[in-house]
């Protein structure tokens, strides 16, 4: 088997994702609430209400606490001098491999809610692929983008 | 170096009226069209109802007249290895393309051009990200003028080379005449007829006719149409069966007139670092592909052709601008499949064109089908209730479902050989990619639950094709086999595996 990537993702990662899922969860609330009150309202059959009930906590459960908690354990990184390697998924697990001399440009964002975490994102583009590795803690993604710069530069085309 | 400022032919004027009345036939059709209906109604009508046609005078005066402005003011010329093109009436654009970064110049010869031996170049670069920098176009010039581009080009390639090193390599072959050169490839006519058969064209004439059908829905009195059709109905099956085949057998000619439009004389020409496609009946088009720039070699087979032995061989192609989509060049628009290696291998001598290959193992066959039956049997269980006696035919499904999912498993593989990657896999049509590792942009393992059972995994790897990507995926091989071609791709993992040789 090959090995995992090294590196894991800020734990701060895990909270926004758990904040993200709180806020559509909250959407779904709302909508349920006030399809509960339409049915109370209209005297609609009881299983409505039922539903009603289970739909939004299986949702906030499984948004809020089962989703970022997989896709936090399975996402992992590295950088190496000569490539970079990602694996992330939820349950189908995805790796990838981007070689230095492919890299073409990394840049980092940093959203209003990345920015409270004092967390960062970085992308790492190739001629035809963006490759993104989610919630860094800003100096980590800071340093590691200058870093996969400087090793792009440094990368010898190998044929 | 002389700067003398060329300019367009004249034509290009008539050109670019042409072209600019293209964008716009259709709000004049519906213009004329809409008035056309209402407006004969009675004589000698207000002044208003002239507005249309007034509207229309001076929106066709507006465009003929900046067709000529926009000839007037085009001028190119060549200026320390640059080609530079300067136009615009109120905003002066320049746009300096250094020869260098000047892939491919294209022609295209139009019913226009060619009563005055005329050209349209198109100049294609390497587009270094941003889309808007590529890209010059030349409505018309003289052949002679457009020899004269590439004989500046290639003269500004000796200057370089002589700076490099002055042993100056000869590269007096570097000016020549595409012409002499052998063809390696011709499209025969009856290879043309069969493209025109097998190819989505008669679907696209299909669907053409039914768009123009509804286009003009309002106008065909449909009604009356189709109480004629039940009489015509009772007229028997006989005639029916007839104007059906008469009707396919149009849409065939059709296509095949089309193919012939577009495909006549379709031949390939090697001419040191570039192929050059010529094309076209009418239009005259020359596309010319430089070897270097050429990311991926694609083969496809749809079903239909491939019962025959055919193909279609596309070469993926990297730069170009956003708007070409015509980026995936079709190389042999229609092949024998078993006639293909020669040429291709002269045209690509570092590609070994037929591997071998590793297919997916037995224990993944089930991985073809059994999803589909997600979908499938809910579809069939609905389908069959709601509509009881013909609904059952969907159950014809199932099979066709399975069989498919066999066929995909027998062509999904892999091919290590040296530096080269090759995938084969099929959605209905079978395609093959063959790849080289240097123009891999990434290589994706996936792996879902299922498949980690079964030591399974798919692969996927992409290419930089026109301004995007080009991605290739076989699924369901063995965990092992593709953690192989990963460890291959790794630039570190490849010293592991060839320990001593430095690149």
């Amino acid at each position: 088997m090959r090995k995992e990537p090294i590196n894991q993702i800020s734990p701060k990662g895990l909270k926004v994702w758990r904040l993200y899922g709180l806020m559509h969860s909250a959407i779904i609330w709302l909508l349920v609430i006030g399809a509960g009150v339409l049915n109370w309202w209209l005297e609609g059959p009881w299983w409505v209400m039922v539903i009603c009930v289970v739909l939004p906590i299986l949702y906030t459960y499984i948004f809020v606490y089962l989703f970022p908690k997989l896709r936090w354990l399975r996402w992992r990184y590295e950088v190496r001098e000569q490539e970079i390697e990602l694996q992330h998924g939820l349950f189908v697990v995805k790796r990838t491999l981007v070689p230095m001399v492919r890299v073409q440009h990394v840049d980092t964002e940093q959203g209003p809610i990345l920015r409270r975490y004092d967390l960062a994102s970085i992308t790492i583009s190739t001629a035809a692929t963006n490759h993104t590795i989610p919630a860094l803690i800003t100096s980590e993604a800071d340093e590691l983008r200058s870093r996969i710069s400087t090793l792009a530069r440094v990368a010898e085309d190998d044929v | 170096m002389s700067n003398e400022r060329f300019k367009l032919h004249p034509i290009s004027a008539a050109v670019n009226f042409l072209k600019g009345l293209k964008d716009l036939i259709f709000p004049f059709i519906f213009i004329f069209v809409v008035n056309g209906f209402q407006g004969d109604s009675y004589e000698g009508g207000h002044w208003t109802d002239f507005v249309p046609y007034i509207v229309g005078f001076l929106v066709l005066a507006f465009i003929l007249s900046s067709g000529i402005i926009k000839w007037k003011r085009f001028v190119y010329w060549f200026e320390e290895d640059e080609l530079r093109i300067e136009y615009g009436l109120f905003v002066k654009k320049k746009r300096y393309i250094p020869f260098e970064r000047i892939q491919s110049l294209n022609y295209t010869e139009s019913i226009l051009h060619r009563p005055f031996k005329l050209v349209k170049v198109t100049i294609e670069t390497a587009g270094s990200g941003s889309a808007k920098e590529a890209e010059a176009e030349l409505t018309a010039i003289t052949r002679e003028n457009a020899k004269r581009i590439e004989a500046e080009m290639a003269m500004a390639k000796k200057r370089k080379a002589n700076i490099l090193n002055d042993e100056a390599i000869s590269m007096e072959n570097q000016i020549h005449e595409p012409n002499t050169t052998v063809p390696i490839f011709k499209m025969s006519v009856k290879d043309l007829i069969i493209l025109a058969t097998t190819s989505g064209g008669i679907g696209v004439v299909f669907s053409g006719v039914a768009v123009f059908m509804s286009q003009f829905s309002d106008i065909i009195p449909y009604e009356k149409i189709y109480d004629e059709f039940v009489v015509f109905l009772k007229f028997g099956f006989f005639i029916v069966a007839i104007s059906i085949f008469v009707f396919l057998f149009v849409a065939w000619i059709i296509s095949v007139i089309l193919t012939t439009l577009n495909y006549y004389q379709f031949t390939i020409v090697q001419d040191n670092d570039q192929i050059i496609l010529t094309r076209g009946l009418l239009e005259k088009k020359r596309v010319s592909i430089p070897i270097g720039r050429v990311q991926g070699i694609r083969i496809v087979e749809n079903p239909l052709r491939q019962l025959f032995g055919y193909c279609t061989v596309i070469v993926e192609s990297a730069g170009g601008s956003l708007e070409d989509q015509d980026k995936k060049i079709r190389l042999f628009p229609l092949v024998k499949k078993s006639e293909i290696k020669q040429p291709l291998n002269k045209l690509f001598a570092d590609f070994d064109f037929e591997p071998a290959w590793t297919t997916s193992p037995n224990e993944a066959k089930p991985f073809y089908y059994r999803l589909d039956f997600l979908w499938m049997l809910p579809v069939i269980a609905a389908v069959s209730y709601f509509y009881y006696p013909y609904g059952l035919l969907s159950l014809l499904l199932i099979p066709i479902v399975l069989l498919l999912g066999l066929w995909q498993h027998h062509s999904a593989g892999f091919s290590l050989h040296r530096n080269q990657l090759s995938l084969r896999y099929r959605g209905i049509s079978k395609y093959t990619f063959f790849i080289e590792k240097k123009r891999m942009q990434s290589l994706e393992m996936t792996q879902s639950p299922f498949q980690q059972r079964k030591s399974l995994a798919s692969i996927e790897t992409t290419i930089k094709s026109g301004m995007f990507g080009a991605t290739a995926k076989v699924d369901h091989l063995k965990v092992e086999d593709i953690e192989k071609v990963m460890t291959w791709y790794e630039p570190s993992g490849h010293e592991v595996i060839e320990k001593g040789q430095p690149h």
